[in-house]
């Protein structure tokens, strides 16, 4: 057993994990964050992409043991003080969601994106989501969602009562 | 999804890690970014007693660019892919590491990890070894260099020992007038495996002479291999299209590749020999 001690959405989580015990496993059986899915179980689909540290990670091929000390972030923690974030509005606007089991993995992915290049190109959107599959939407209305959102994209706002504790 | 059961240990530095090499033996799954270790966990192909992780030793995450560029076997893809270092002195390699799989996966897939893995498919390899590169083995005796073109003995398998860990890559100085060009070409979409992968590194004057090649194959035999044959009829030769042909048909003529679903294997052999020529014409501007 491993004392394990983690930042999960901004809060701190500490168990004893055996060495096997996924990233996955943790946030999901352990947590209770059913947002982050598996599908292939090889990191190919994408759907149990997390941010560690603010990298976008395979939560199906990392080790718990190995997020000592990390920051991780599910799609659960996107919203902040009970509201969604710009993006996940813009995924629905542009009906960017339809089974929605791609959608958790598709929003962490876009999100990194942003954080590093608020304003990306088409291709630049393609190229940051090819890692995740999508088997209902075809991608466009994806691609045109995070275009959206980087269009949009406003600065944090002032009012301290608005922020996330 | 759950995993065989294992103990895990996370060495501090390469010493510890090789000492616990020299403990379990092959009783001793070694990880580095997790990504091939954990498939292989997950679907019982191994069933080790311990986990060796490397995560922890931070002395495995280093570029080092003194006399050439070191970088160590822990460093991400990604990494590799922004560094300003490679970018400069190896564009070939950074161009390579930008092409494994997806970002999630360029983010855990370590360079070390990848090419001590030696699949034939690596994106890496093949630029490794056009740019002339060397294995950096770290062992109970300290530290050996193996050139990479003898490093690959077979499928997945290369010239470390049981006691050993590669430690690091090392790519030397590349001369003035090397032209690198690049290509893994996918049958389907560009997160798959190659049907091949080409990657040369060719040195020549404005007259078109060529003074050194190296080509780097990948996908298209059981290992990743230069082609030797094709080098052979380039250097000291000036690009022609005749010796440009005639050096893509040697490629072709040098690959054992299998069919699978990237690519029959005369499909994979033909294409080698089109991207050996192509690019050698984009170098020589014919």
């Amino acid at each position: 057993m491993h004392r394990l001690s983690v930042m999960v959405n901004g809060v701190r989580h500490e168990q004893d994990v055996p060495s096997h015990r996924t990233l996955f496993q943790l946030l999901r059986e352990d947590l209770d964050l059913a947002g982050t899915k598996d599908a292939c179980r090889q990191g190919v689909c994408g759907s149990c992409t997390v941010l560690v540290d603010g990298v976008p990670m395979r939560s199906c091929l990392a080790l718990a043991v190995r997020c000592q000390g990390k920051h991780v972030t599910t799609v659960e923690g996107l919203e902040t003080g009970g509201k969604i974030a710009p993006l996940q509005q813009a995924f629905i606007d542009e009906g960017a969601v339809q089974c929605g089991y791609c959608t958790p993995g598709m929003l962490i992915m876009a999100t990194a994106l942003l954080d590093a290049n608020p304003a990306p190109t088409e291709g630049e959107v393609r190229a940051a989501l090819i890692g995740n599959l999508c088997r209902c939407t075809g991608y466009a209305p994806i691609v045109r969602a995070v275009l959206a959102a980087a269009k949009n994209r406003h600065p944090p706002s002032a009012p301290s009562s608005s922020r996330a504790p | 999804m759950s995993l065989p059961r294992f103990d895990y240990h996370a060495p501090k530095t390469i010493g510890e890690a090789v000492a616990l090499r020299q403990q379990f033996g092959d009783d001793a799954l070694v990880m580095a970014g997790g990504l091939t270790a954990m498939i292989l966990l997950r679907e019982r192909l191994v069933s080790p007693r311990v986990v060796l992780s490397l995560s922890d030793v931070a002395a495995l995450r280093r570029i080092d660019a003194n006399g050439g560029l070191t970088i160590g076997a822990m460093v991400t893809h990604s990494e590799v892919a922004r560094s300003e270092a490679v970018a400069s002195l190896a564009p070939l390699l950074r161009e390579a590491c930008g092409h494994v799989g997806s970002p999630a996966i360029r983010n855990m897939g370590t360079l070390g990890g990848n090419i001590s893995h030696a699949d034939s498919a690596s994106d890496p390899a093949p630029a490794l070894l056009a740019l002339n590169a060397e294995a950096v083995i770290a062992g109970p005796g300290g530290e050996r260099r193996v050139p990479l073109d003898q490093f690959f003995r077979g499928t997945l398998t290369t010239a470390i020992n049981g006691d050993e860990l590669l430690a690091a890559l090392f790519v030397p100085r590349s001369a003035a007038g090397t032209h690198s060009r690049f290509m893994k070409f996918t049958a389907t979409s560009a997160e798959a495996f190659a049907t091949v992968t080409v990657a040369m590194s060719i040195v020549c004057d404005g007259a078109n002479v060529c003074t050194e090649a190296r080509i780097g194959l990948g996908s298209v035999a059981p290992t990743p291999l230069r082609a030797r044959a094709a080098e052979d009829l380039l250097r000291g030769r000036k690009l022609t299209r005749e010796s440009i042909a005639a050096a893509a048909a040697a490629a072709a003529a040098c690959t054992d590749p299998s069919s699978n679903g990237q690519g029959s294997a005369e499909y994979r052999r033909e294409m080698t020999g089109v991207w050996v020529r192509r690019l050698l014409g984009d170098i020589a501007g014919l």
